[in-house]
């Protein structure tokens, strides 16, 4: 069974991905085998600049999570290579009512974890209310749902707060993977913060049905997985997956090109230069990731920054040059939050420099100079090294009279410091965690507790929070992508977010590697990757 | 009869003689570098933190240097960062050898349980790797160049301590010492007139060498990101930024090379101080 996710991604971006995954798939065929390829029996190598918070799948809300939780931990739905049609996973069919206010799963009788047990309702209800209940910063995901019911073991009936049509490709979002509650539960998980006490557990330890299982972690070092060799469907084509820390680009070259590893997963556009060999293939495709500078009008420090002040620092930025500064114009200029080529961008001006107007926002506010504390984490993400971003949006901004304290910092001491005083202006990144424009305004929107909200400490608006109750009702596909194009308007308007570069994706492997392409849920799939 | 000298005869003669060979060329090269800092904002090629052209240029005849990733001067960079390497060291090495001085002088001379407990603590600041020490203290204070320049001479001050103190250790056993103990002379104008005067050669000599350690502690520290703020041009930041951009050579050479001439000038020189002063063994 297959369903459309009618999310309106753009065919152009979709069709740019596939090509992508076209030309590597052509390349690896032809591709004679480098020093790490040859047996299917070798573990795959996997550089990366791993930003791991967490393995409890409740907790975990990164990048490098969701890679993880795709290849551990199961979802109900899964999303197809087109990054546009969800198959079934777990779930061997689904439904919904008219409302779309109650869906019913199937799962899949054959479901079952690493360790023999069935897969159940029981586990689906018990990793949901968890995910709802320890509110981490993936929780908003799940944050419509009023009640699970588990008429029997192999159904779950899902009842919302109110009508959300997002809601299967929410499903599909990695962090919604399910856990064996038998084991999680004797290892001290529940569903209270409170009284939660198995993150550590976690750590060590993975109680999912994936095509892998945890074998160990080592915080700054490596994650290593190795195959469910119970898998109920087709196993895993390595026994071991291990993803290396590897900080920067240009180390992530060298040890792909030495045969050290056999993907590299970020890699910047100036380290991808002259990088094609017999050996290995570099693509460039677009990606729905975006770096974003974010001001704060709530954090300490932050007190200056109203609505005009916050318009003229969108209108100071030279985007065009932070796009040559960061990605030496591998990338594109994004309008809002919601990133280009997903449901409601469409129309949406891409943005641009005006110095004057900015400079008369600035005057309208009797501002003539201002010095903001520009705290940021010091990090290299999608090509993108955020101290050179940071210089440049630095330089732009000193130009209309705002001057901005760099202070780079480790990503703990970043989200220690936003947790408890708020930073007036900083950076960070974002990639979708599945298919609907929904999720960009449950995070960056102003809604009641959203994470922007909270940390930007503004006021709510109620608006926004009014627009989305709309487009999770609408299910018409082109009727909700105008709804998210007002939502997309609103959340310009806010200027609260502000995406600087929406970089383009490359996709560096050793030739041998067969299969790899970009997921819009979930990263990489590690599941469709084999060596030939 | 006239005795005709002539002028470079004349000038030989004026030149301290350890002054010759490798320690000349340190000389000339701190001198030249001392310049650089001082006067370099009146004459700068170009703004060091404007972009200034097209980025990740390589070396040409308007950018000596290459420009780096956001199309900034290398060159000019390089010049300006001389403004914080040369200042940072001379403070660390001065705050370091005035209390390592003070330390030191009052541990050799009284002796007994101060001398002990002073030692102790030298002891145990010395049991740390410089480098660690430094990045622990600079960590636990906060990234900036303040706060390393403080975690330096905290780590520095117990090697001049432990210098001096054996050295007033040593002095204080001489016969003049103890005649003018034995006429009632103050501890201090012992101390002051008659003991460090004595003892303060290895101390210099070790000051002069360690100048260039500091150069390079500095930039390690801005290095690893403990140091220099960006978007300053300081040696050791403009090589971070150097290394994510390998294949753009020039941006972490030319800092590399500042950094290389500055320690190997200054050792140069203190090798010469050295070997002049007959130090070898204390030091």
């Amino acid at each position: 069974m297959r369903l459309n996710t009618r999310n309106g991604i753009t065919r152009q971006v979709m069709a740019a991905g596939l090509a992508g995954v076209l030309l590597l798939g052509a390349c690896s065929s032809s591709g004679s085998s480098g020093s790490s390829g040859g047996s299917t029996d070798k573990a795959l190598l996997i550089a990366r600049s791993m930003d791991i918070n967490s393995l409890d799948p409740s907790r975990s809300y990164c990048d490098t999570c969701q890679i993880f939780m795709t290849s551990v931990y199961e979802t109900l739905i899964g999303l197809d290579k087109d990054n546009t049609t969800l198959v079934p996973r777990l779930a061997s069919k689904w439904e919904s009512n008219p409302a779309q206010t109650e869906f019913t799963f199937t799962l899949d009788p054959k479901a079952k974890f690493a360790d023999g047990s069935a897969v159940t309702s029981a586990d689906v209800k018990f990793s949901w209310e968890r995910l709802h209940g320890l509110q981490a910063s993936s929780s908003y995901l799940v944050s419509t749902i009023k009640s699970i019911d588990t008429p029997d073991a192999q159904t779950v009936k899902v009842t919302l707060s109110q009508a959300n049509s997002a809601f299967l490709a929410q499903v599909n979002a990695s962090y919604l993977g399910i856990m064996n509650s038998k084991v999680a539960i004797a290892n001290g998980a529940t569903i209270d913060p409170a009284t939660d006490k198995a993150e550590p557990w976690f750590l060590a330890n993975s109680a999912g049905s994936g095509q892998f299982t945890l074998a160990s972690y080592q915080s700054g070092a490596e994650l290593r997985l190795k195959r469910n060799d119970s898998y109920w469907g087709k196993k895993a084509n390595f026994p071991e997956v291990v993803m290396k820390q590897t900080a920067d680009a240009v180390t992530q070259r060298q040890q792909l090109e030495a045969g050290s590893v056999d993907i590299a997963m970020q890699i910047s556009n100036d380290a991808a230069k002259g990088m094609n060999g017999k050996d290995v293939v570099v693509s460039q495709v677009p990606s729905y990731n975006f770096v974003y500078l974010a001001i704060s009008p709530g954090a300490k420090g932050g007190e200056k920054l109203t609505p005009k002040v916050r318009e003229a620092i969108r209108l100071g930025l030279d985007y065009k040059g932070l796009i040559d500064a960061t990605v030496g114009g591998a990338g594109q200029a994004q309008a809002s939050p919601i990133p280009n080529g997903f449901a409601g961008t469409a129309g949406l001006a891409a943005p641009a420099q005006d110095l004057a107007k900015a400079k008369s926002l600035l005057a309208e506010e009797g501002v003539t100079s201002l010095t903001l504390d520009a705290t940021f984490p010091s990090l290299n993400v999608y090509g993108v090294d955020f101290t050179t971003a940071m210089q440049k949006v630095q330089t732009d901004l000193k130009a209309i009279g705002i001057t901005l304290e760099l202070n780079p910092v480790e990503i703990s001491v970043w989200a220690d410091k936003i947790g408890k005083d708020g930073i007036p202006v900083t950076m960070l990144y974002f990639a979708p965690d599945h298919t609907d424009s929904s999720q960009y305004v449950q995070y960056f929107g102003l809604l009641e507790a959203s994470q922007w909200q909270t940390w930007a400490r503004t006021d709510v608006s109620q608006s926004e929070t009014d627009t989305l109750s709309k487009a999770f009702a609408e299910q018409d596909a082109t009727k909700r992508a105008e709804i998210y194009n007002q939502l997309a308007k609103a959340m310009i308007s806010d200027s609260v977010i502000i995406p600087v570069v929406n970089p383009n994706l490359f996709l560096a492997a050793r030739s041998d590697i067969k299969g790899l392409y970009y997921s819009a849920c979930c990263n990489l799939n590690i599941s469709d990757l084999s060596r030939g | 009869m006239t005795d005709v000298i002539s002028p470079a005869r004349r000038l030989r003669r004026g030149r301290p003689e350890w002054l010759r060979g490798p320690a000349l060329v340190g000389a000339i090269a701190i001198t030249v570098w001392l310049l650089v800092a001082l006067t370099v904002p009146l004459w700068s090629p170009y703004d060091p933190l404007a972009e200034v052209a097209p980025r990740l240029q390589g070396p040409s005849w308007h950018h000596l240097m290459g420009t780096d990733q956001l199309g900034r001067d290398v060159f000019t960079r390089m010049l300006w960062g001389s403004r914080t390497s040369l200042p940072v060291a001379f403070v660390v090495i001065l705050s370091s050898v005035v209390i390592g001085t003070i330390v030191g002088a009052i541990a050799g001379y009284r002796g007994g349980w101060i001398d002990a407990v002073l030692m102790r603590f030298v002891d145990i600041t010395m049991a740390f790797p410089p480098i660690l020490l430094a990045m622990a203290i600079t960590a636990s204070l906060g990234p900036g160049v303040r706060n390393a320049l403080i975690a330096m001479v905290l780590v520095w001050w117990p090697i001049y301590a432990r210098l001096l103190r054996a050295q007033v250790i040593a002095v204080k056993q001489r016969e003049y010492v103890e005649s003018a103990e034995a006429i009632g002379v103050k501890r201090f104008a012992i101390l002051r007139r008659y003991v460090l005067p004595m003892a303060y050669t290895p101390v210099l000599v070790n000051a002069t060498m360690d100048f260039g350690q500091v150069v390079l502690l500095t930039a390690s520290l801005s290095f690893i990101g403990l140091g220099a703020r960006p978007p300053s041009p300081e040696w050791g930041a403009m090589i971070t930024e150097g290394a994510t951009q390998f294949y753009s050579w020039w941006i972490a050479t030319a800092p590399g090379l500042a950094i290389l001439v500055v320690v190997l000038a200054f050792n140069y020189v203190g090798d010469a101080l050295r070997d002049s002063f007959d130090v070898k063994g204390v030091l």
